[in-house]
């Protein structure tokens, strides 16, 4: 099931609040654990068990962990390799069978898994926590139901924010319920919700326009590059607003996943305000225990190289994702070595191209399959390959889209945020009247796009 | 309005449009059909344990959230003035209006369609026809090859539609170019097919090229059915002046019958009950898709047979051809396999042969058999 389905909005979600809020508090991580399994066994029903097996995995290593202090290290080494290895059969043994045939001119026939919905966000979580009792950060939880709550939550269950345990630890024996939390979690619902159908999907029909295009020119090839930036961006700051907003309205805080990245002025910057989450998962449980920058220089760059090798696999068991990890592994490498000083001091148009130009690139190597595909699709954006400049298919396409263009790159900067805060500070009754008015249009105008459309998938839910 | 009271309110709000929406949906009836849309909607999913672990249970359920949600035409009506009127998108599920007029982008060319269909009127000509056949074939543009260019909007690319058929078609079958005899108003507005009162100039250049002109007179009376909302209109969702269905008569074709051959009904070739309790008005011409109908001329001296392949523009332009023939067979290939014609139809040399079909169906002919 996905947030922005009607099956989600008005039949399941509906029924869950009715039933967390009418049950005392002490039975609400009961209906929050339920509810979440019939929401992955909804949209998943083959691999549900699997992830409640890795739930009970995690749960009695953290015990034993209690239990034999002396023996920690050896029970986290197993508890990480248990998780680590369904996240690896299940993603990753076709990709090494598909090598391994390349490299050795083998006949090894594929598996061909299908990959269990979110996968890769619950293993981390499930690693975190066990990496943090380790670390004596947070104590062993005795609750299975409380664990297995924290890992299955359905808000967050399918495509982060990849939340620590440590962030709810309490809030999961004692949450706080205002209407300033929930309201903000309405809103927060309700333009994720916005982000994913009125943009994301609507470039997503652009995208699918330039793939069966019949001819295809340098300013096809730029639009399309745009778009999938684009779409990636509200496609999963989308699904983390929803998340987000959930989250509050069932009394929980989650981190934020997402911070503005295409104003970014240097790809150092950029990885702080994107999936944040994943960013500092890998810096706290990867990077710094390799040694992360306190070593000598060639260690440090092993350190860095292997982390965005890592966050490149992490986003699928292909190269073009390894290809886009480690790209930005030599940039941040090189921004670190210097450039990071001239970005700072160059005019902050110029900083920003350079970003975009970046990601505009990264995340059509992201997005394309296979080598070749990925060399026409850059290549095309230099007219390389490419016989025009533009034609009247890639006109078209434009000027249809050009109000969903505007309007998107408006919404991946805070001007439209700091405009209604500055609003906010000289007319506040008017926005207020005004808040729940925009907010219900805009549910309205969602749920007119959903009545109408196809079913779409969010984007993050492959990796 | 204070912060507190405007938290009260949209938490309230939301809860109450979200239970409110759950309530109505399980309390309205399903339907069975969209009238606007002229399609069956999607039914409550039987659950099973296949369709559970399949996983499919969630796309059949979503799909019946879709379909049977409540004020669902408003919703999509919603969308439509969004997308075409706020955001100046130039097509709404490519369907857009101009002068009041509903076109559905037909883009891009797909030859490999093109080709299919060229290689199925081969076949059908080897394996039924002969040399001595007088054997022909006609393209209807679909409406949007009289768009004005400038507009911008994406068109076929119809010279080379034209010219792949062309090139691979059997050279004793005969091209009949009529996209110089029709223009946009020849076609209903809100509705993909053309009026059969104006395409008495396409009937003559048919017969003409055919070589039966002088056995019509090509005089009709016209006479109103009713008004008409096209498929273009449901599936647009805005307002649009209906259009108004004609159909142009005589005596000659007020005494032909039909015979359909997958109901063995006798009828007329007009066929009012079927279209008063059809979702699609332009039912009336022919009783609507069928794989085989057959008109009897039945007061007719000339011992003629004409076979048609069409789809559904022939069944508004073959009655009148019905003057110049004693029977008219028409064939619809999406309905019935090839392979089993001469099972109801009689092929021998001396019929006239006719392939019509429209660009849309040429450009998607996957479901030809």
């Amino acid at each position: 099931m996905v947030f922005s389905s009607l099956t989600f909005i008005f039949y399941f979600l509906p029924i869950v609040l009715i039933l967390y809020y009418i049950v005392p508090n002490k039975f609400k991580n009961i209906i929050l654990f339920l509810s979440s399994l019939a929401f992955y066994f909804f949209a998943e029903p083959k691999f549900g068990i699997l992830m409640i097996v890795s739930i009970l995995s995690t749960y009695i290593h953290g015990i034993l962990m209690d239990k034999h202090k002396e023996h920690k290290k050896i029970i986290t080494i197993s508890s990480v390799i248990i998780s680590l290895s369904f996240l690896v059969f299940f993603k990753y043994t076709d990709f090494i069978i598909e090598n391994v045939n390349m490299l050795f001119n083998g006949e090894f026939d594929l598996l061909n898994l299908a990959l269990p919905i979110g996968i890769s966000f619950y293993t981390f979580k499930m690693i975190s926590y066990i990496v943090d009792v380790y670390k004596n950060k947070v104590k062993p939880q005795k609750s299975f139901l409380k664990l297995a709550t924290y890992v299955s939550l359905f808000p967050q269950l399918m495509a982060g924010p990849i939340v620590r345990y440590s962030t709810i630890e309490k809030e999961l024996d004692d949450r706080e319920y205002t209407f300033s939390k929930f309201s903000n979690g309405v809103r927060r619902f309700i333009i994720g919700l916005s982000k994913k159908v009125l943009i994301a999907d609507v470039l997503g029909d652009l995208i699918s326009s330039f793939n069966m295009a019949s001819e295809k020119t340098v300013l096809f090839y730029w639009i399309y590059a745009v778009a999938i930036t684009l779409q990636i961006y509200f496609d999963f700051s989308g699904y983390s607003d929803m998340a987000i907003g959930l989250g509050k309205m069932f009394g929980f805080n989650f981190p934020e996943n997402f911070n503005y990245p295409y104003i970014s002025r240097s790809v150092t910057d950029f990885w702080r305000r994107w999936h944040i989450t994943l960013g500092t998962w890998f810096r706290d449980y990867v990077y710094i225990p390799l040694g992360g920058n306190r070593v000598g220089k060639i260690k440090w760059l092993r350190n860095i190289l292997i982390v965005w090798m890592l966050t490149g696999l992490w986003h699928g068991a292909a190269w073009n994702f390894i290809l886009w990890g480690l790209l930005y592994g030599v940039l941040l490498v090189i921004e670190k070595l210097g450039l990071l000083k001239i970005l700072e001091k160059i005019p902050a148009f110029l900083s920003r191209i350079y970003v975009m130009f970046v990601v505009i690139i990264g995340f059509v190597i992201f997005s394309g399959e296979g080598v070749e595909q990925i060399l026409e699709n850059i290549g095309g954006l230099f007219g390389i390959g490419v016989d025009k400049l533009t034609n009247a298919e890639s006109m078209y396409y434009l000027v249809n889209y050009a109000s969903i263009f505007v309007i998107s790159i408006l919404a991946s900067t805070p001007i439209l945020k700091n405009i209604v805060k500055k609003l906010k500070e000289k007319i506040p009754r008017i926005i207020n009247i005004f808040e729940p008015l925009a907010l219900s249009l805009l549910l309205i105008i969602c749920v007119s796009y959903l009545v109408d459309g196809s079913f779409s998938p969010f984007l993050y839910f492959r990796f | 309005m204070s912060d507190k009271i405007k938290d009260i309110i949209v938490s309230v709000l939301f809860v109450a449009i979200i239970v409110s929406t759950f309530i109505i949906n399980i309390a309205i009836k399903d339907s069975d059909v969209s009238t606007s849309e002229r399609r069956k909607l999607a039914q409550f999913p039987k659950i099973n344990l296949d369709s559970i672990s399949s996983g499919e249970l969630s796309d059949t359920v979503e799909e019946y959230a879709m379909d049977q949600f409540f004020l669902r035409d408003e919703f999509r009506s919603i969308k439509s003035f969004i997308k075409l009127d706020i955001l100046r998108q130039k097509d709404n599920n490519e369907l857009f209006i101009i002068d009041n007029n509903i076109y559905k982008m037909e883009y891009p060319l797909d030859e490999n369609s093109v080709m299919n269909i060229t290689n199925k009127i081969n076949n059908i000509y080897e394996k039924y026809l002969s040399d001595e056949a007088k054997v022909f074939y006609t393209i209807v543009p679909d409406k949007n090859y009289y768009l004005d260019s400038n507009l911008m909007y994406l068109k076929l690319d119809y010279r080379r539609l034209e010219n792949i058929m062309k090139e691979n078609i059997n050279s004793n079958i005969k091209y009949i170019n009529i996209f110089d005899e029709l223009s946009s108003n020849d076609y209903y507005r809100t509705d993909t097919h053309w009026k059969q009162e104006n395409i008495t100039k396409v009937a003559e250049k048919i017969a003409n090229e055919m070589g039966f002109l002088n056995r019509i007179t090509l005089d009709f009376e016209k006479k109103e059915y009713s008004g008409f909302y096209g498929a273009y209109y449901g599936q647009l969702v805005k307002k649009v002046e209906p259009d108004n269905i004609y159909y142009l008569t005589n005596s000659i074709i007020d005494n032909a019958k039909t015979f359909n051959y997958e109901t063995n009904k006798e009828g007329s070739v007009y066929d009012i009950s079927k279209a008063d309790s059809s979702m699609d008005k332009y039912d009336l011409f022919l009783s609507g898709a069928t794989p085989i109908i057959q008109i009897r001329n039945e007061n007719s001296t000339i011992d003629k047979e004409l076979i048609i392949f069409r789809d559904s523009f022939g069944s508004s332009i073959a009655p009148l051809f019905t003057e110049a023939y004693s029977k008219i067979i028409l064939i619809d290939i999406r309905y019935i396999s090839t392979d089993l014609l001469s099972k109801y139809v009689e092929f021998n040399n001396t019929q006239d042969v006719l392939f019509l079909y429209s660009t849309l169906v040429i450009n998607e002919s996957g479901a030809l058999k």
